[in-house]
């Protein structure tokens, strides 16, 4: 078995796969793009990278509210990553690592189990969770520090579709204490395409252009009272407003912030937004999710109600270390405005501490590969023998 | 039949007001409008194949290549064809399940923002029940949105 471990964290906008040998995943859409620029072929995975205009970008994507239903679109976008194209080499007889969302239904599971091992022909298959790498990869950073065993730990992943906050003690998931936000990337690109369509001008179907607009000027406010003082004071509200220079795929092929007195070429002629609230009152949604009507509470309550579906004893330890994995934790202000929350919602003897990883998007794969090449990996995997002898129910019951 | 009647009356009478089922339903609409994928049709909808046209793949497939049958992603289609609704009835009888994951009701009073400019909001559109914080944005809001937009 001198074949390299495959380690594959499948997210719902973009899946980070590669081989357990290698430094660093690649970050792959997980999703077939068409556009409408070029009308002889849709483009697979990384293959955007060569479309030119991506203008209008129509996807297909394999996730729906956060889940694999769309099976077809998986395959094309898998066959693309176990291609030359791709990683470079296909699943045959290689074991894999692979995550699923939390609290996956049993019907997905089935389905991915079959088509790995009947479709892909793997030699085995380890199933687990983004959350699960993330705290096994935590494990791994404190240097000995702590070990699986005594593990307790809260991982917080905001994701492309929901966010998850799940508690880990003595190193196994509370299943009770896991809470789900309905709000995630996904949802914010879409409020701030349409505050930017109502505002200023249509861009509803932009949704590659608004995403990057999301993550070039998107930050949370660290006091959002303060920061809405933008309506009042005309100091506080240029300190804010940035004029954001939209692509137009042929002199500009990505937008960008406007640096005022030191224009680019031609720039007085390129389509302009200015962004002011839009700039934090769309990643406030993660904090309040009821600002626009989802009945949920944010991710600080949501941390305290969690806590409350586990053991007491363990409560100083899991709010010492809870960690923060996902895309959209990379907004600037994000950590400092979590742990203000949080701080006024827990006991006051208690301390808080919360980390984000340099690389919350890679950091479940390089869990994955932590776990693939442990000495005891072999015990974790769920090989072709013993899927044929007892079938996709067998995976849960180890 | 013209009589001696109240302009105001008449236009009050006039005004549609929706009531709280079509205001919820829009609700719901606007938060269902945030899991949507696309907000455009398919560009290559209307695109016709020409059969004529040589398929130009890297590598030639030959039969003796596949040693058993592959099922493909048609089969796969087929076999797991369940939306999401479908799932969540499946998944009921498991504890803990996909709802009680879900983050609880906020307990906080909410939080009210101008539909146009975004501000802190203290009044509602009586047609409709938009939020907004000034005249100047119930205009905007009047002429541009307001019961314009079919429920």
């Amino acid at each position: 078995m001198a074949n390299a471990v495959v380690v594959l964290d499948n997210g719902a906008h973009t899946a980070k796969v590669g081989l357990a040998n290698q430094d660093e995943p690649q970050v792959v859409p997980n999703c077939i793009m068409k556009a409408k620029s070029e009308r002889r072929r849709a483009f697979v995975g990384n293959q955007i990278d060569e479309c030119r205009d991506t203008s209008a970008l129509y996807y297909i994507l394999a996730f729906q509210r956060g889940y694999l239903l769309n099976w077809d679109t998986q395959k094309t976008v898998w066959d693309y990553i176990f291609s030359k194209d791709g990683i470079g080499c296909t699943l045959e007889n290689r074991n894999i690592v692979i995550t699923e969302p939390q609290m996956n239904f049993q019907s997905v599971q089935e389905a991915m189990l079959e088509m790995l091992f009947e479709e892909y022909r793997v030699a085995g298959v380890y199933k687990t969770t983004a959350a699960d790498l993330a705290a096994f990869n935590y494990v791994a950073d404190s240097e000995e520090r702590t070990t699986m065993q005594s593990l307790n730990c809260i991982i917080i992943d905001v994701g492309y579709s929901f966010t998850h906050i799940v508690p880990f003690v003595l190193g196994r998931r509370v299943l009770e204490g896991i809470r789900r936000i309905d709000m995630g990337g996904k949802a914010l690109t879409n409020h701030l395409k349409e505050l930017i369509s109502y505002r200023h001008l249509n861009v509803m179907d932009e949704s590659h252009v608004v995403n990057q607009i999301k993550e070039d000027v998107c930050f949370v406010a660290e006091d959002f009272k303060q920061a809405m003082q933008v309506h009042y004071s005309e100091e506080k509200r240029r300190e804010i407003t940035v004029d954001y220079v939209l692509p137009d795929f042929t002199t500009v092929k990505r937008g960008y912030v406007r640096i005022p007195g030191k224009p680019r070429e031609d720039e007085e002629q390129q389509q302009m937004v200015p962004l002011c609230n839009e700039r934090f009152t769309v990643p406030e949604l993660l904090f309040n999710p009821s600002d626009i009507g989802v009945q949920q509470v944010g991710i600080p309550e949501a941390v305290a109600d969690c806590l409350k579906a586990c053991p007491w004893e363990a409560h100083r330890e899991l709010l010492l270390n809870i960690l923060i994995v996902g895309g959209s934790a990379q907004f600037p202000g994000f950590l400092p405005r979590l742990k203000q929350d949080l701080r006024a919602l827990v006991p006051d003897d208690l301390e808080v501490s919360l980390i984000c990883p340099e690389d919350p998007v890679r950091y479940a794969w390089y869990g994955g590969k932590e776990v693939a090449t442990s000495p005891n990996f072999d015990e974790f995997v769920y090989t072709h023998d013993d899927y044929d002898e007892y079938g996709f129910q067998g995976i849960n019951q180890r | 039949m013209t009589g001696r009647e109240s302009n105001r009356i008449k236009d009050a009478e006039k005004k549609r007001v929706l009531d709280s089922t079509a205001r919820q339903r829009r609700a719901r609409k606007a938060l269902e409008a945030l899991e949507q994928d696309n907000f455009h049709d398919d560009p290559h909808a209307d695109l016709v194949m020409s059969k004529k046209l040589p398929k130009f793949q890297d590598s030639l497939k030959t039969g003796k290549e596949k040693k058993g049958k592959r099922k493909g992603a048609e089969y796969f289609r087929a076999k797991y064809r369940k939306n999401f609704q479908q799932l969540l009835e499946e998944d009921k009888d498991k504890q803990p399940n996909y709802e009680s994951a879900a983050a609880p009701a906020p307990q906080k009073p909410l939080r009210h923002f101008c539909a146009v400019c975004g501000n802190f909001s203290l009044y509602s559109c009586t047609a409709c029940g938009t939020r907004y914080c000034r005249v100047r944005c119930l205009n905007t809001h009047q002429d541009t949105r307001c019961l314009k937009w079919t429920a």
